[in-house]
């Protein structure tokens, strides 16, 4: 069990009122779904501690209220929720598949996160419910098409059958990793556990050559 | 929420924050929240020293901006941290200051020369963590270690250290934050009075000058109410990834679940240890040793092969080094079993005593954690004459420890080869990769092989009869005279080991090159010095024996094989623990931060009215965890709400499952109502309640504003000809946000009236009602009533105040109200210093109202000439020209710089100004 260096992020949730940011949360960190919608109307974090890479990530999850959609007055929290976005190393993007409308929004969102977010922020588009084929209203394709506009990487989930859900976490992870690789890799040379290996295999290379003096106490 | 992360991000290189809690600091009555961090610093030159951190922080800390640093306690010798009763002595706890303290918290007593100070953490296992985090960094009694230093903290060290006070001479003090911390601590610079920082302060806390206290005391309580306005939810923009080692105290929990679960995880699996022993009678090898260490079939997985006697010179006995080491390990490392690869693990030796670790190659990445250590049980019990090395390591999931050792000689010493067996014991002890847990000793292993040249000897039988015994191979018979069997039955030594029968001839002491029995003088008994014994679960011998074919010593080398059965982890199954663990622990750490429940989150306050309070009120519920709460500031906010609205309480702490109720107040007075009735503002805000350590929620208000005549600009008012409430709002806002302007500039707009109706239905029923009333104006009216004349006026409801028949006092006191709330008074702000100036001079006086706006001009003359008909009766109403100068003075005439405090001599001109009016013609 070697010693690993952790690391610390935060991710933000972010997409229209109801397009399931909670569900995806409580899946991914409680393995839960609730069908009930009540809506957040704050700001909600979670933690969950993952492996990516051999190295132990633990991750900040923010979920917060939608200030586009449909919500009444919701333009008033927008100056209190922009400075949520400040903290983020990546950012989920989510829309509903059963919902255009909030496919649409997703332009806003980017730009929202463009205006307030830290530069470098990691994004990944996720269409979820993509459990409701018979509801869809945005294809696949869709989808695809935007988040390669946008230049990012794109999964339908389903927080209610557990599609995708470790998988996008893990992907927008590995990409905040990949950012911040200069920071870690100052960090990963420090690791030095191999200290016993090493030695296995110099004496194996030549088992007669000068055997350290065995330390021992003279007192 | 680990928030050591955050102070981390404050701390110097080579500072390492071990643990933090946050606690809250209770001096008197005040109660302030502190963040407590461990701070250990590692010395140039070995060892380690500790402080505790404290720190103001912003509810829960991430980032070092966070935080900011109060003071440091260097954990000295007299420093103490102990837990006191919350109902001792010491502290009654209790609701103080909007605190209700927690009776379950623990309350703590921090002690050192200089200082007391007490704290409340939070109940629950972070804190005991904390705790014993604490204690542990103790530096403790022992001499040995030298008193800590503390050179590091010199930094945090104010650079304009206040004189010291007297009484303080210790090296070790108290240090204060200075301006050290960037970003988090400059604003607390600014909070400090004049600038001298908390040194001063805490300077007094060793004395007990209570005024002294005292003024401490209020003023921190002060700073940090202003710490708490300043807060905004920006914690920082800056970077992110932490380096995390700060997460070792999760490490170590993980790994003690994962020690607790380690049979969901792993398969026993044999694997076959050779373990031998020889005396060489300090010879060079001179054979091979295949016959002893390669005499079976199967290519051992392990071997542990020890030597006694290696080197018998002086030189090794004193100067360590022989070369007599590398030749033996050589020859053993050539006689290892052909038949597969091996790999050294380790080679420890004292003196004559080494022990060599082999593994075959393939398993040399499941050998982990190698240690190896001496004890010498020699000449004044510590020579390496006598004594014990070992080697212990980790086998895939299993421990094991190998011991060879050499006891003393002599048939009657067998006391003390027990002795040497405990010595060994007691003081071989391996470091562990967690340099926090205590040494491991030898008995902490799974697995522990024993072997090595024992000297236990056979007693009460004579040299013939034991060589006979030998020859007639009754083994056994002669065993029950085997010292080391005597003593082990006796408990006196090895307790829980178990030897193998003894199925060979003793392997001591023979005439070196040969297989006979010692023939020289001293003629020693035959014995079974040479011996290997073991310790531990699924372990099976399979062979004990000696090998008469190595003639080089006057010992025969033993060997033992057996099958030990290692734990090894199955990698699925460990992942699915590690992860399930991890889940866990997740869902601990999310199960422990604060979260409440909001009885309601949406607020409207219909009709708004100036002056009438509307209260509504809700119910925070608390869930399962400790909490603080607190209404903060928005982004640019400079408080946590608009000036119309309070909360009560806006702060607080709740216990696990306890509610609180919070009431919303709406109250509008002269200061917002203008911006009301204009629209500029409106009745609507949103209320973030952050929790300490946990979430924000966001609670919103609306409603609307009836505008009203208060507020509003005289000339506005003039324009209304209909009540205020008849107009639709969008007429009362565009009249209202109308400049002023000298000339009569509304001729589009009907024809405006020449004093506002408002003024003339208040004053008409004074007049009428009130000119023989005693105290008018000087006493105090009724609040309902002021609610029925305002909405009289606002309604246009004239006769109301008759039906009513309102007080006097009522009426005169909404008139003064009336003439207060004027955004713009009677006497306009640019006139002032006019008036003030021409005040004594009647005529200049007059010149300055003349320059007024006609609006003001009429109502200035209007209400002059009801006060000088108010004094014609003043034999009734005793009311006389100082007194209604008085009053209106200041009403008439307010100074442009706002609600400062006048002068008394600015006081004194503006009622002189108005008193001309009084008795002079109009
Ligand atoms: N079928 C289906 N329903 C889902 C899925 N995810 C969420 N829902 C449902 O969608 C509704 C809204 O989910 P939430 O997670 O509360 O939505 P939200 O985005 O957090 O909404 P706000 O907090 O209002 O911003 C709930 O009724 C969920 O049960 C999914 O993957 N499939
Ligand atoms: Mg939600």
């Amino acid at each position: 069990m070697a010693k690993q260096y952790d690391v610390l992020f935060r991710l933000l949730l972010i997409g229209d009122s109801g397009v399931g940011k909670t569900c995806l949360l409580c899946r991914f960190t409680d393995n839960e779904f609730h069908s009930s919608h009540i809506s957040t109307i704050g700001v909600d974090f979670k933690m969950k501690t993952i492996e990516v890479d051999g190295i132990k990530v633990r991750i900040q999850i923010w979920d917060w209220l939608s200030t586009a959609g449909t919500q009444r007055g919701q333009e008033r929290y927008q100056t209190i929720t922009k400075q949520y976005y400040r903290r983020a190393q990546g950012i989920f993007l989510v829309y509903d598949i059963s919902s255009e409308r909030s496919y649409q929004h997703i332009m806003k969102w980017v730009s929202d996160v463009d205006e307030y977010a830290p530069e470098g922020v990691q994004k990944i588009l996720i269409g979820n419910k993509a459990d409701e084929e018979q509801k869809r209203q945005v294809g696949r394709e869709q989808g695809q098409q935007l988040a390669k506009e946008y230049g990012m990487d794109f999964y339908e989930t389903s927080a209610c059958t557990n599609l995708n859900i470790k998988e996008s976490f893990t992907r927008l992870t590995e990409l905040v990793l990949q950012a911040h690789r200069k920071e870690l890799d100052g960090l990963r040379t420090r690791a030095s556990n191999e200290l016993v290996l090493a030695e296995l295999e110099e004496d194996e290379s030549k088992p007669e050559g000068p055997v350290n003096s065995s330390k021992s106490c003279w007192c | 929420m680990d928030q050591s992360v955050a102070i981390q991000e404050t701390l110097a290189e080579g500072e390492y924050c071990i643990i933090a809690v946050q606690g809250v600091l209770c001096e008197g009555d005040s109660r302030q929240s502190r963040l407590l961090g461990l701070v250990r610093y590692r010395l140039e030159h070995g060892g380690q020293e500790y402080a505790l951190f404290l720190y103001m922080h912003r509810r829960m800390a991430i980032t070092g901006d966070d935080v900011s640093l109060d003071q440091i306690v260097p954990v000295s010798r007299d420093f103490t941290l102990e837990e006191v009763s919350p109902d001792g002595e010491v502290y009654i706890l209790g609701l103080i200051s909007g605190f209700l303290c927690a009776g379950s918290d623990v309350t703590v007593q921090l002690n050192t020369a200089e200082l007391n100070l007490v704290f409340q953490l939070p109940f629950g296992s972070h804190t005991r963590m904390f705790l014993q985090e604490v204690a542990r960094a103790c530096p403790g009694l022992d001499p040995e270690t030298p008193n800590p230093e503390f050179l590091w903290l010199s930094r945090y060290r104010c650079t304009e250290p206040e004189p010291p006070p007297p009484g303080w001479n210790s090296a070790l003090g108290t240090w204060t934050g200075c301006a050290r911390i960037g970003g988090g601590g400059s604003y607390l610079d600014d909070l400090r009075p004049n600038g001298k920082g908390l040194l001063v302060d805490q300077n007094s806390r060793g004395h007990d000058k209570p005024d002294n206290l005292l003024t401490r005391q209020t003023k921190s309580r002060s700073e940090m109410n202003d710490m708490i306005r300043c807060s905004t939810i920006t914690v920082s923009d800056k970077a992110h990834i932490l380096s995390m080692q700060k997460f070792g105290l999760r490490d170590t929990i993980v790994k003690s679940h994962l020690m607790q679960k380690e049979e969901d995880y792993t398969n026993i699996q044999n694997f076959r240890f050779f373990v031998g022993t020889y005396n060489v009678n300090g010879q060079s090898p001179k054979e091979c040793l295949r016959p002893w260490l390669s005499h079976s079939t199967q290519a051992p997985d392990v071997y542990c092969v020890g030597f006694q006697e290696l080197d018998l010179s002086k030189e090794a006995f004193f100067f360590h080094d022989t070369p007599k080491e590398e030749e033996w390990f050589k020859v053993v490392s050539e006689s290892l079993h052909p038949d597969a690869k091996y790999a050294k693990v380790k080679l420890i030796r004292l003196v004559g005593i080494m022990l060599l670790l082999y593994v075959k190659q393939e398993h040399a990445a499941h050998v982990s954690e190698v240690e190896a250590e001496t004890v010498g049980t020699g000449i004044m019990g510590r020579m390496g004459n006598k004594g014990g090395v070992a080697i212990r390591f980790q086998f895939h999931n299993t421990s094991i420890c190998v011991v060879n050792s050499h006891l003393a000689a002599h048939t009657e010493e067998y006391e003390r080869r027990n002795q040497d067996y405990k010595d060994i014991c007691s003081r071989m002890q391996f470091c562990q990769v967690d340099p926090s847990l205590p040494p491991l000793t030898i008995s902490k292993h799974d697995v522990i092989l024993w072997l090595g040249d024992l000297n236990y000897r056979i007693e009460e039988l004579d040299v013939e009869k034991v060589k006979k015994l030998i020859e007639e191979k009754a083994f056994q018979t002669l065993h029950a005279y085997d010292q080391l069997k005597i003593q082990v039955a006796a408990k006196a030594v090895f307790e829980g080991f178990t030897e193998g029968e003894l199925t060979f001839q003793p392997t001591y002491k023979y005439d070196t090159g040969s297989d006979e029995w010692d023939t020289s003088e001293k003629c020693r008994a035959p014995a079974w010095c040479d011996r290997i014994l073991w310790k531990g679960k699924n372990i099976t011998q399979l062979s004990y024996q000696s090998h008469m074919a190595l003639k080089t010593s006057d010992h025969k080398p033993v060997s033992s094989e057996f099958d030990i059965g290692v734990r090894v982890k199955d990698e699925d199954l460990y992942r699915k623990t590690l992860e399930e663990i991890v889940r866990s622990l997740d869902k601990m750490e999310n199960a422990n931060i604060p979260s409440v429940s909001l009885s309601k989150r949406e607020f409207c306050f219909q009709d708004v009215k100036y002056m009438q309070l509307q209260v509504e009120s809700f119910t925070i519920l608390n869930g399962q965890v400790p909490c603080q709460f607190e209404f903060i500031n928005k982004p640019d906010e400079e408080s946590y709400c608009k000036p119309w609205l309070n909360v009560n309480p806006s702060r607080g702490f709740l216990l696990p499952e306890s509610s609180i109720e919070i009431e919303l107040e709406v109250f509008v007075n002269k200061t917002m109502a203008t911006k009301l009735n204009s629209g500029e503002d409106k009745i609507e805000d949103i209320l973030v309640l952050h929790l300490d350590r946990g979430k924000d929620y966001f609670l919103s208000v609306s409603g609307n504003y009836l505008p009203g005549c208060f507020g509003t600009p005289i000339h506005t008012l003039c324009y209304m000809r209909e009540p205020i409430l008849d107009l639709p709002l969008e007429t009362v806002r565009e009249l209202t946000l109308m400049p002023l302007c000298t000339e009569d500039g509304g001729s589009q707009l009907e024809k405006p009236m020449e004093i506002p109706k408002e003024l003339w239905m208040m004053v008409d029923y004074l007049y009428r009602n009130a000119v023989q009333q005693e105290d008018l104006f000087q006493q105090p009216g009724l609040r309902l009533e002021f609610e029925k004349i305002r909405d009289s006026l606002d309604t246009g409801m004239i006769d109301t105040l008759d039906i009513l028949s309102i007080n006097n006092h009522s009426v005169a006191e909404a008139l003064l109200l009336f003439l207060e709330s004027l955004p713009e008074p009677v006497i306009c702000y640019s006139a002032y210093h006019n008036c003030l100036e021409c005040s004594g001079n009647y005529t200049a006086s007059k010149q300055v109202i003349s320059t007024l706006p006609t609006f003001h001009r009429n109502v200035f003359y209007y209400l002059m000439a009801f006060l000088q008909e108010l004094l014609k009766n003043s034999e009734k109403n005793h009311l006389d020209q100082n007194i209604l100068a008085s009053i209106f003075g200041s009403l008439l005439l307010r100074n442009p710089a706002g609600h400062q405090k006048l002068e008394m001599a600015e006081k004194k001109k503006a009622q002189e100004f108005i008193h001309q009016f009084l008795c002079n013609s109009l």
